[in-house]
């Protein structure tokens, strides 16, 4: 995913376009973490020190900051935009939404997450990817998590590679994994490559660990 | 399925390949052989086999049983035909080491060694064409780099047909076209060898094993295509052009010319790819593996050069001794021993930390080597072998035996690498066996699936 950065008339604040639709309609301006609860995309960029508002348009991110300097922040705002968009939520969480929004997936983890989801999440992190060295949740290799309410977990994963000879080993550890969280009893995991995973799917951590800037893949 | 698995033979073709090449090292350092010899001597032409056959093809089928499925992300078809296919390779080349002291006078019996050889190697290399071939056809995509790798197994049915060619002349046949091939189809016999399928194959696993292990991009460029089609004509020219002008008396030279043009064209582009390769990866430090491949690339374009330049000097045919030492050793071995340091240790965490992840915190691939160490014996490798090849080509036989014996020091000192790592000797002995995990052995993989 690249996202571009815009400056605007005030230098403190910074537009960055995803590239995609960020609001269907309208727009949304928060300028405390507290106003930013309706919205999952700047709930998480209200985490980055020094942002102090954020707004959104139909295809643009606005976001101001008091630090004064945009070199250190801008990485790290990308790098929350990103985090955002592949946890597959939507910019504002729709009203009546049916999906409990406690047991979504993400790879970095949300406040508002289950206990049950973050130990499912926390025991994959024990699972590496025995070439890069790294745990393949901070990799990006888990897309989804997902339970049935009735003690049965579903984990969608990929490899770095198709073919990897690890794959099997991989896939029974985020099996095992699974079954290790309280009140898991059955869980299957389903190997995709769509997408085909890459470098940008990897958290801030593990980018941080092989040294890739935020905003880049390949 | 996707998921390819381990190959439970491998680390046996591993072994037996590591054995040939320090027995070929050790003939080499005792004056077995050219220089000190002729170089169609019997002693010469053990040396090449037991490196070509012995070290290099067990080498490369063995990495071909675990990583061709990774290719083509396919299951190898079939396990249990490694095994049968390792031991006729192997009886058949000590056949073949027995027919050529015969063939020097040194052994004096009546057994026919050079047909049993053929019979055997045949066997041996057929049942890995049939292996790796059903893998290939079971396959839904064969992607670009594997086109190199099927150019390549092409290449090696051409060197066993002409190996058994020259053996039944050898053994006593008399038909015209066999003692015409024999006599001068020894170039084409080596170019289909170490051209054909050794180096071209290895061009096509290095596409994916590099991108595998720097984490670069898979490569979907122009460049690949060209590589491709030029040096896949660079060897059809070569080999079966070059046997159908030795069979009609044509002008052989001029076959190879031809060759020799296609196949420089092919490395440019392949060595375009490579630095694309290293320069696009995603892993800032280059682990030793892929570092100690680079310097085995070197050595490859630097034969490219000697071999452009000794055939523009018309030296070409009285270097070939030293032009064949450096692919071997310089290029293919040094290619060879830089995957070994990472195949065998990623090999055995797979079959002893694989069944229990997601249970426990395991080590790490890296966890299994210590580069440090093994850089020192890397080195040592490649000093001896490019002033071994310098030695060749001013015709020293004693300075070259001395850089053998130093080749043969950096052998062993990786070879004891190679046993640390699969003994997980590297590893705290608190962490190296947690609960649920066993030694995996020296020779054989547990191929056992996680439950």
């Amino acid at each position: 995913m690249f996202i571009e950065t815009q400056a605007t008339s005030d230098p403190a604040t910074l537009k960055f376009l995803p590239g995609r639709q960020v609001l269907a309609s309208g727009s949304f301006d928060a300028s405390t973490r507290e106003a930013a609860a309706q919205s999952p995309l700047a709930h998480r960029l209200f985490g980055v020190e020094g942002v102090t508002r954020v707004v959104l348009g139909s295809d643009w991110i606005g976001v101001t900051q008091t630090r004064g300097d945009w070199a250190h922040l801008k990485p790290a705002v990308l790098g929350a935009i990103m985090e955002h968009y592949l946890t597959g939520a939507g910019a504002l969480e729709a009203p009546g939404d049916a999906e409990t929004p406690k047991d979504r997936f993400s790879a970095v983890g949300d406040p508002n997450e289950s206990a049950t989801m973050t130990q499912v999440r926390e025991a994959i992190r024990q699972v590496i990817d025995p070439e890069l060295g790294f745990n393949i949740l901070d990799l990006g290799l888990i897309y989804d998590v997902s339970f049935d309410g009735e003690g049965g977990a579903k984990v969608l994963m990929t490899t770095t590679t198709p073919g990897c000879p690890a794959t099997n080993y991989l896939m029974s550890g985020a099996r095992e994994a699974a079954l290790s969280a309280d009140g898991i009893e059955t869980a299957e995991v389903e190997l995709t490559h769509d997408p085909r995973w890459g470098p940008e799917m990897m958290t801030s951590i593990a980018k941080a660990h092989f040294g890739i800037p935020e905003g880049e893949g390949w | 399925m996707i998921g390819a698995t381990l190959s439970r033979w491998t680390m046996s073709f591993f072994s037996v390949a590591l054995v040939a090449l320090i027995v070929a090292l050790v003939l080499m350092a005792a004056g077995t052989g050219y220089p000190s010899e002729g170089i169609a001597d019997a002693g010469s032409l053990i040396v090449v086999h037991v490196t070509a056959i012995g070290w290099l093809s067990l080498l490369m089928c063995g990495a071909l049983l675990q990583f061709l499925p990774v290719l083509v992300a396919h299951t190898l078809y079939s396990d249990a035909l490694a095994w049968p296919a390792l031991l006729a390779l192997v009886v058949g080349l000590v056949a073949l080491v027995l027919a050529f002291l015969q063939f020097g006078g040194i052994l004096q019996t009546q057994v026919p060694y050079f047909a049993a050889a053929a019979v055997l190697l045949i066997a041996g290399f057929g049942l890995i064409l049939w292996n790796l071939g059903a893998t290939l056809l079971a396959a839904e995509d064969v992607p670009l780099p594997v086109w190199f790798v099927i150019a390549g197994l092409v290449a090696a049915v051409f060197t066993v047909g002409l190996g058994a060619v020259f053996a039944t002349a050898l053994g006593g046949g008399q038909a015209a076209w066999l003692v015409t091939l024999t006599a001068a189809g020894i170039p084409l016999h080596a170019i289909a060898g170490l051209g054909g399928w050794l180096t071209f194959t290895a061009m096509g696993v290095s596409y994916r094993l590099l991108a595998m292990f720097m984490l670069s991009p898979e490569l979907k460029r122009q460049s690949t295509r060209i590589a491709l089609v030029l040096g896949a004509a660079a060897l059809a020219v070569a080999v079966v052009g070059g046997i159908v002008v030795v069979l009609a008396n044509g002008n052989l030279m001029l076959a190879l010319t031809a060759a020799l043009v296609l196949a420089v064209g092919a490395l440019v582009p392949y060595g375009m790819d490579v630095v694309f390769l290293y320069r696009k990866r995603r892993r800032p430090v280059i682990e030793l593996n892929s570092r100690m491949a680079g310097v085995a690339l070197a050595n490859l374009a630097a034969l490219a050069v000697l071999v452009v330049v000794l055939a523009v000097f018309g030296q070409l045919g009285n270097q070939a001794g030293a032009v064949v030492f450096f692919a071997a050793f310089g290029w293919l071995t040094g290619l060879g021993l830089s995957q070994l340091f990472k195949i065998v240790a990623f090999m055995t965490w797979l079959e002893t930390y694989g069944p229990v992840m997601g249970r426990m915190p395991t080590p790490r691939v890296q966890d299994l080597v210590v580069e440090k160490r093994a850089l020192k014996w890397f080195w040592t490798y490649h000093a001896g072998t490019w002033a071994a090849t310098l030695a060749l080509l001013f015709g020293l036989a004693i300075p070259f035996r001395i850089c053998v014996v130093v080749m043969l020091a950096g052998t062993l000192g990786l070879v004891a690498q190679f046993l640390r790592t699969r003994r997980l000797l590297d590893i705290d002995a608190a962490k190296r066996l947690p609960e649920g995990t066993r030694q995996p052995q020296l020779f054989v993989s547990n191929a056992a699936k996680p439950a």
